[in-house]
């Protein structure tokens, strides 16, 4: 390895203690090295060619990167943190009760145990479970690189299938959730093949926020993934729905809208009509679902 | 290209190992070509079929989807460390009596699933071992007698600890 010019990689494998450390690699390397988390995208995308990676960068010792912490006025949760820590965490469960169930939902136990909320943020798949929940809460993700920080928004983060704003000398390590109030109201539903190990068909995350009285609609948010290039929002449907109290929408027209926004495609999971189609009835679902919970608080 | 060569120290099966592997070798195949460990299975090596599923450090994965390096400092039990030869765990000797067994390939990760899953959640419902072992494809049994085999192994796991229990009163 000594004559290997700097800047070139050989098969290469880091497991730094130290953030700074790991910002320090990229910086050096740059697009050579691939960074791994819990593996379960990355190992599954390069199955047949492994080889073809020159460096690992391991994030497994940086022990920041696996907490969840509650920092007024938001929560941090470390991108490290995995699908199990999400679905288990009581903390994300009573605020952010969507992102627990949608982790919950996603692969299996093996899957659960490994795979990371950063991982499935950076792989950006169209389906990617956990982003339609993260934009509906209104996450931002913290990204470090050797010389500075950034703050992006989830909204802004996905440009295209498996593609996001991420540099390759920048790393994902905080995704930040604002705190959802007191009367927030929110509901997921993922559509697949089967219960286990299914990539989405579609998926929707609904998250309503009520005025400090509970009566009035403030703020709305809904988001599928599955259905376009990059999980969508359904900025019409918050419209539609803003100023309003529940009993003056009309839930038909709704998921109308949801149905006449959507860019899905055709592909092995579903075709095109049916995930319109879908995509009505589960927009539907979830207002009923958010209706009752509210008319249960407000009983 | 070269290969750059690493040592990664582990314990597995209650055994300390020290190996030399590269830096893109699955864990499946450190545990498979290295150590001779071929109870673990390679079934789709994607994730899917849970055929390579080890414990590591107290946690069920796809030893398919894990580099090896990533198992440094690690502990990990494979089948061959579930039961000492002829002595077998509770757990297999349901799948026996219950002919949860037909091809076998699915079994050693079945197995260390349905261990895991006891030792976090002794007295699961039906609902809750399907769902502890959905990473686990089975195309012979149709999985009802792999279900029947978990349920029986949690009866007789917690009448013995209620026996250990009673004793030591």
């Amino acid at each position: 390895m000594e004559n290997t010019p700097r800047n070139t990689l050989i098969s290469k494998y880091f497991a730094p203690q130290e953030i700074k450390e790991a910002l320090e690699l990229l910086s050096e390397y740059g697009e050579e090295i691939k960074i791994i988390a819990g593996g379960t995208d990355l190992l599954v995308q390069y199955y047949d060619r492994l080889y073809e990676i020159a460096g690992w960068l391991d994030l497994k010792n940086l022990a920041e990167l696996k907490k969840i912490s509650i920092l007024e006025p938001y929560m941090s949760i470390g991108a490290m943190v995995t699908h199990t820590q999400l679905e288990k965490s009581p903390d994300i469960k009573k605020h952010f009760p969507i992102l627990s169930q949608a982790a919950a939902e996603i692969g299996s136990p093996q899957i659960r145990n490994r795979g990371t909320l950063g991982g499935n943020i950076v792989n950006a798949s169209p389906a990617g479970d956990l982003l339609s929940p993260l934009i509906a809460y209104g996450a931002k993700f913290e990204l470090l690189s050797l010389n500075e920080k950034t703050v992006v928004s989830s909204e802004q983060f996905f440009i295209g299938p498996k593609k996001t704003v991420l540099r390759t000398d920048q790393l994902l390590t905080r995704i930040i959730l604002p705190w959802p109030g007191q009367n927030c109201y929110s509901s997921w539903i993922k559509v697949g093949r089967r219960r286990a190990l299914a990539i989405s068909t579609i998926a929707l995350a609904m998250v309503v926020k009520m005025t400090e009285d509970n009566r009035i609609i403030q703020e709305v948010k809904v988001c599928l993934s599955s259905v376009a290039p990059t999980p969508l929002e359904i900025k019409e449907v918050r419209e539609e729905m803003r100023g309003k109290s529940f009993n003056q929408l009309n839930f038909d027209k709704l998921g109308q809208i949801v149905e006449d926004k959507t860019l899905p495609i055709d592909d092995i999971r579903g075709t095109k009509e049916y995930r319109k189609e879908v995509a009505k009835r589960i927009t539907i679902h979830c207002l009923e679902e958010i209706y009752n919970c509210w008319r249960r608080k407000c009983l | 290209m070269s290969l750059n060569k690493l040592t990664i120290e582990f314990v597995i099966n209650g055994r300390k190992r020290k190996v030399e592997t590269t830096p893109s070798t699955r864990l499946l195949d450190l545990i498979r070509d290295n150590l001779c460990l071929t109870g673990t299975k390679e079934g789709c090596g994607k994730g899917e079929c849970g055929a390579c599923t080890v414990i590591m450090n107290n946690e069920l994965v796809a030893s398919c989807l894990v580099l090896a390096p990533q198992a440094n400092g690690a502990e990990i039990t494979t089948i061959e460390g579930v039961g000492r030869g002829k002595n077998l765990d509770p757990i297999q000797e349901a799948f026996m009596e219950t002919g949860a067994i037909q091809c076998g390939f699915c079994t050693p990760g079945m197995v260390l699933a349905a261990k895991k899953l006891l030792q976090e959640n002794p007295q699961p419902s039906i609902e809750e071992i399907k769902r502890g072992i959905s990473g686990n494809l089975c195309r012979c049994t149709g999985y009802q007698k792999i279900i029947e085999a978990i349920n029986l192994a949690a009866k007789r796991l917690s009448q013995q600890a209620k026996r250990r229990e009673d004793a030591d009163e």
